[in-house]
């Protein structure tokens, strides 16, 4: 068979349309870099962002509406505007502090990785899964050890790395095993049921190394998103890369690992029917996935006092929540998943942009350092609120909905499989868990005393104006019905 | 015709109200500014919606989704004539009590930001009672209107007075929403919905005291929320915010939304479904609180709490009246009385900023000849209050008494004796305070009120005068074909007037003549307990929350304490802590134990998928 006759069988360019302008414009921006050295760097952040903010218009207006594309783009422009805004950047300049050279990069390479989550998103084979989802991962690589003079920020490249490389290994192992068992690298619903039903030959056997094949690359996509057992590398990656990558990797990079497990688990839908002997197998799986992300993220959150760890956790955490819609298996799957995590998305961004703003201020990444933050920027202190009470999950904000939709569709599955109580059980307690670890931050800011040292943060404009859009967004749309309407 | 402009009426007062508190806290005369716009502009909507230059409808839409479909929370609005009439008095007399606060409130050192938000907060949630399409968010409307009312009476906070009133009104009313919440669920559990416009027809099939015990949780509510006999103890105390806010929220709408719920669940359900033992209940509850207020405001010296009093009791008749199931006639009685209760609030407002917030009337006197206009403006609501043949008061009154006259005889006689106290007591606050000499430094030198204070009571006081006349009130009584029927001279309209002269009489005979230094009939027992508002509040203050309540709480503490707090909270705080070390430990930053742990999590991941079939 042809690779060639099979790619434009299976695809079209023009979908990819806005991913080869975002890579235009990252070459483009590398170009700048290197041709115009008078140029503040900082100034490619902003044209990255306005670069993925259009690109993330143009998918909201396109017929057929890419949520994880959109959500993608999205996230990779706010993420920019961090890096904006953070001037720490400059400390990976190979010229000493206080010198820009050789820091261009870092504006352009979340671009290319965002042009593979678009990718990523179109795929309907693995090797389209495979070739986007490494040009994330190798972008990631890169930003997270950015700071080559920042032992934290080295130690979090090598280890990402390496854990990375084992999950690709994995990846790569099963796509083989894919391509063994069914003959084919197509995700298409008829190459999986004949493959289920043991291919030509119709033996067990096949079955069998297929679903081996399938567990492989789900757990391909359990490391993107951060669920275990592929969560490992997750709290010391995200403390110790710089903040406008950790946010990239928290909002953006997740988005990808979604995007790759719907695309992965979409074509079995019509055949894991609840009560047949894939459905249950599949239920089997993800609760107890769901149940053990659930339990680490949520319960290992409770000791954290590294707001970025901290958030490590959230977001494993957050990951939990979202394998539960994977239960419930119906046409519904990929809006619950988007709206859970535009909900995660705005209020994390939110709570990345604070961190940036203390840590760049108060030189420390400690929940403790936003400590009297509701007396000398109340304004401030009430939006990091708003985003927190919504990761948390308190009513009228968004955060509540979309925790709410994740027990409607664990209540949904308990109706074919009973025996899914205890699951119940873990998400209170895990939801709770989260009101103690996610209000640490609002007891640091209200109730404990400021330093004599501390002055009131000057909050730069681009912060300001992100952050109230986020609290506003996930205000309405957590008060409001008008957009998110259930189906 | 816009499809979903209804909206407007509930999001424009909620998204003022925000930028109000988040953006112009530090600047009054934007924040002011903004607050009267959204009411105009609310006020302008509703006439054309009742002119018909508008026909937009609203959409509904499910608000919160749960598993089963009958549980889903909708939104939704009823834009019959009950609700867009209501919304007619509610925006108009809003719109006039906005416009009212700036010449009130102006030199006033506290925030004004706060109030007009308060008072943008509170419009947002009336309209959310009057509109609502569900109980869900009656009961929405119903917490808000409370909250924003805590709010506005303890707008003075710093004033222990009304801090204290301000709690007393949020924790009373919560007294009658526990009722009401029960209520709410029980409806939903015998009438399978809580949309109004489902409810039609399902009583037939339900038990009667089943019903019956429905009907009396869903008026616990009105009984909170209106003021009625046993909690009625908050609505005197309320007065102690601002005047506007007593016009307002205290007397003309919020107080109201009570009867409004009853005579909304009346012609929804039907009457069929206010089975007798209920109505019973609702009119006996009405008459007692219209009495009851009625003789304790004959003694009140504070010009607020004498109408403070005469709101509980006019209240009273428009519950008696749903009791007797003539919601017609309760909603027409709330009609006029919203209009000249808001006229006489504002009316006593003027006064008393122009006696330097004096309100006791013993010290006012002779403000007839310092302050004409406004005194005018009072007198026509205390004609229309008292029911002179020809003002608002009148018609409506004449209308419960037909009512009564028809159903009960024996309420008929109690609405004829309430009659005659209400005359009685308004024509000794007039004569007290406005005739004779001033009696006090302040008095001697009242001027009359500025234009923005003059111009709501001039309204107001037009409305007081004509609203009762069939040709202004068939088209604006809060009621699906209100038709006021033809008067005629009987044995009520003889009833009333001798009412009326009677009180009258004995008014002039008592505080007409004399020089008026303090009041005649004070001074003996009954005066005394009147004064103490009959010892209720000190009942509840010693029995309920001295006595029963400090017990209850010990009781409370007690299982708080042990099973808990011990047991439950540190108890799962303590595993969870411990699981949550274990899990960081494991988390310890070695690389090695991290790729065996993804291993060996890869290998039981593969075996639960592949190796079960």
């Amino acid at each position: 068979m042809n690779i060639e006759s099979t790619i434009s069988a299976t695809y079209n360019w023009c979908q990819f349309t806005p991913a080869f302008a975002l890579v235009g414009l990252a070459a483009l921006l590398l170009m700048a870099d290197t041709f115009l050295p008078k140029v503040p760097k900082r100034l490619y952040a902003f044209i990255g962002a306005a670069g993925a903010f259009l690109a993330a218009y143009f998918m909201a207006k396109a017929p057929h509406f890419n949520t994880f594309g959109f959500l993608a783009c999205f996230s990779t422009g706010l993420c920019l505007l961090l890096a904006f805004d953070y001037k720490a950047i400059s400390c990976a300049s190979i010229g000493g502090e206080g010198n820009e050279e050789g820091t261009g990069e870092f504006y352009a390479l979340p671009l290319v990785a965002c042009a593979g989550i678009l990718c990523l998103t179109q795929a309907k084979d693995l090797i389209m899964l495979f070739v986007s989802l490494e040009v994330i991962t190798l972008t990631s690589y890169v930003l997270t050890g950015y700071f080559r003079r920042n032992q934290g920020s080295i130690e979090a490249g090598i280890k990402y790395l390496v854990l990375g490389a084992l999950s690709t290994g994995l990846l790569v192992f099963g796509a083989a095993w894919y391509f063994g068992m069914s003959g084919s690298f197509s995700l298409d619903t008829d190459v999986i049921a004949s493959a289920l039903r043991g291919g030509v030959a119709g033996t067990a056997t096949v079955a069998v190394g297929f679903l081996m094949a399938v567990a492989l690359l789900f757990a391909g996509a359990f490391f993107k998103v951060g669920a275990a057992p592929m969560h490992v590398w997750i709290p010391d990656v995200y403390q110790g890369a710089p903040t406008p990558t950790t946010a990239w990797l928290a909002v953006a990079s997740k988005t990808a690992g979604f995007a790759m497990l719907c695309a992965l688990v979409v074509p079995f839908v019509p055949l894991a029917i609840p009560g047949t002997n894939l459905g249950n197998i599949f239920i089997c799986t993800f609760s107890l996935v769901a149940a053990a992300t659930l339990l680490i993220g949520n319960l290992g959150a409770l000791r954290q006092n590294n707001a970025k760890r901290l958030l490590g956790y959230s977001s494993i955490g957050q990951a939990g929540f979202i394998m539960v819609f994977f239960l419930n298996l119906n046409g519904a799957l990929e809006f619950l998943v988007s709206q859970y995590l535009l909900a995660y998305t705005l209020a994390t961004v939110g709570a990345f942009y604070a961190i940036a703003m203390v840590r760049t201020q108060r030189g420390s990444e400690e929940i403790a350092a936003f400590r009297g933050l509701g007396k000398s920027n109340p304004r401030t202190a009430f939006l990091i609120t708003v985003c927190m009470a919504s990761l948390a999950g308190v009513p009228l904000t968004m955060g509540f909905l979309v925790k709410m939709y994740s027990f409607i569709a664990l209540v949904g599955a308990v109706q074919y499989t009973s025996c899914l109580y205890w699951l119940l059980g873990i998400m209170i307690i895990c939801a709770a868990a989260g009101f103690y670890y996610y209000f640490k931050m609002i007891r640091a800011m209200y109730w404990d005393k400021a330093q004599p040292e501390d002055k009131p943060l000057c909050v730069p404009v681009s912060t300001g104006i992100v952050l109230s859009l986020c609290t506003l967004a996930l205000i309405i749309l957590g008060t409001l019905p008008l957009l998110v309407s259930f189906q | 015709m816009i499809q979903n402009l209804p909206w407007l009426f509930l999001l424009l007062p909620l998204v003022v109200a925000a930028i109000d508190w988040v953006c112009f806290s530090k600047r009054p005369c934007v924040a002011a500014t903004l607050s009267l716009l959204s009411a105009a502009a609310t006020f302008a909507l509703c006439v054309a919606y009742l002119l018909g230059l508008e026909t937009g409808t609203p959409g509904t839409y499910t608000w919160m989704p749960a598993s089963v479909e009958q549980l889903n929370l909708h939104l939704g609005l009823v834009m019959d004539p009950l609700a867009m009439r209501m919304m007619l008095v509610v925006t108009g007399i809003g719109l006039l009590v906005h416009l009212f606060s700036l010449g009130y409130m102006k030199g006033d050192s506290s925030n004004l930001s706060r109030y007009f938000a308060g008072l943008s907060i509170f419009m947002f949630s009336m309209t959310c009672i009057v509109m609502a399409s569900n109980l869900v968010m009656t009961f929405i409307g119903w917490e808000m209107v409370g909250f924003s009312s805590y709010l506005l009476i303890g707008h003075w906070f710093h004033k222990d007075s009304a801090a204290d009133a301000a709690k007393k009104a949020f924790i009373t009313n919560r007294v009658g929403d526990f009722g009401f919440l029960i209520g709410i669920l029980l409806t939903l559990g015998i009438f399978g919905t809580m949309n109004f416009a489902e409810m039609g027809g399902k009583a037939a099939g339900i038990a009667p005291a089943m019903l019956t015990v429905t009907i009396i949780c869903l008026f616990c509510g009105a009984v909170g929320k209106s003021a009625q006999f046993p909690l009625h103890v908050w609505l005197p105390d309320a007065m102690e915010g601002p005047t506007p806010v007593s016009a307002l929220i205290h007397a003309a709408t919020m107080v109201a939304a009570g009867v409004y719920m009853l005579v909304r669940l009346q012609v929804s359900m039907g009457t069929a479904a206010f089975t007798d033992t209920a109505c019973m209940v609702i009119a006996t509850v009405g008459a007692i609180t219209a009495v009851l207020a009625a003789i304790i405001a004959t003694q009140q010296d504070d010009i607020k709490r004498v109408l403070a009093y005469s709101t509980l009791s006019q209240l009273g008749y428009m519950v008696m009246a749903v009791g007797l199931l003539a919601g017609e006639a309760a909603m027409f009685h709330l009609y006029t009385h919203a209009w000249f209760k808001a006229l006489l609030f504002l009316g006593a407002g003027a006064i008393i900023i122009c006696c330097h917030h004096e309100q006791d009337i013993w010290k006012m006197g002779g403000l007839a000849k310092r302050m004409p206009l406004t005194v005018l403006c009072f007198l026509m609501g205390t004609f229309a209050l008292i029911a002179i043949p020809g003002f608002s008061g009148f018609f409506s009154k004449e209308a419960i008494l037909d009512a009564a006259l028809a159903k009960c005889p024996v309420f008929f006689w109690v609405g004829a004796g309430v009659a005659a106290l209400t005359t009685f007591y308004m024509v000794r606050l007039c004569i007290v305070a406005f005739l004779g000499r001033a009696r006090d430094h302040w008095a001697e030198h009242a001027k009359e009120a500025g234009a923005t204070m003059l111009l709501p009571l001039l309204v107001l006081a037009v409305m007081a005068i004509i609203s009762g006349y069939g040709f202004i009130a068939d088209w604006l009584v809060p009621f699906e074909g209100f038709h006021a029927h033809g008067f005629s001279v009987g044995l009520p309209f003889y009833v009333s007037m001798g009412a009326l002269v009677i009180g009258l009489f004995l008014a002039v005979a008592i505080y007409g003549f004399g020089k008026r230094g303090n009041d005649p009939l004070a001074g003996n027992f009954i005066s005394r307990a009147l004064r103490n508002r009959l010892y209720i509040d000190t009942l509840y203050d010693k029995v309920l929350i001295g006595g029963i309540q400090e017990m209850f709480s010990h009781v409370v503490e007690f299982i708080d304490a042990a099973c808990i707090r011990g047991l439950l909270a540190q108890g799962l705080a303590w595993i969870t802590t411990r699981i949550g070390i274990l899990l960081s430990w494991i988390q310890n930053g070695s690389l090695r134990s991290y790729t065996v742990a993804a291993g060996l999590g890869v290998v039981i991941l593969v075996y639960i998928l592949a190796f079960q079939l």
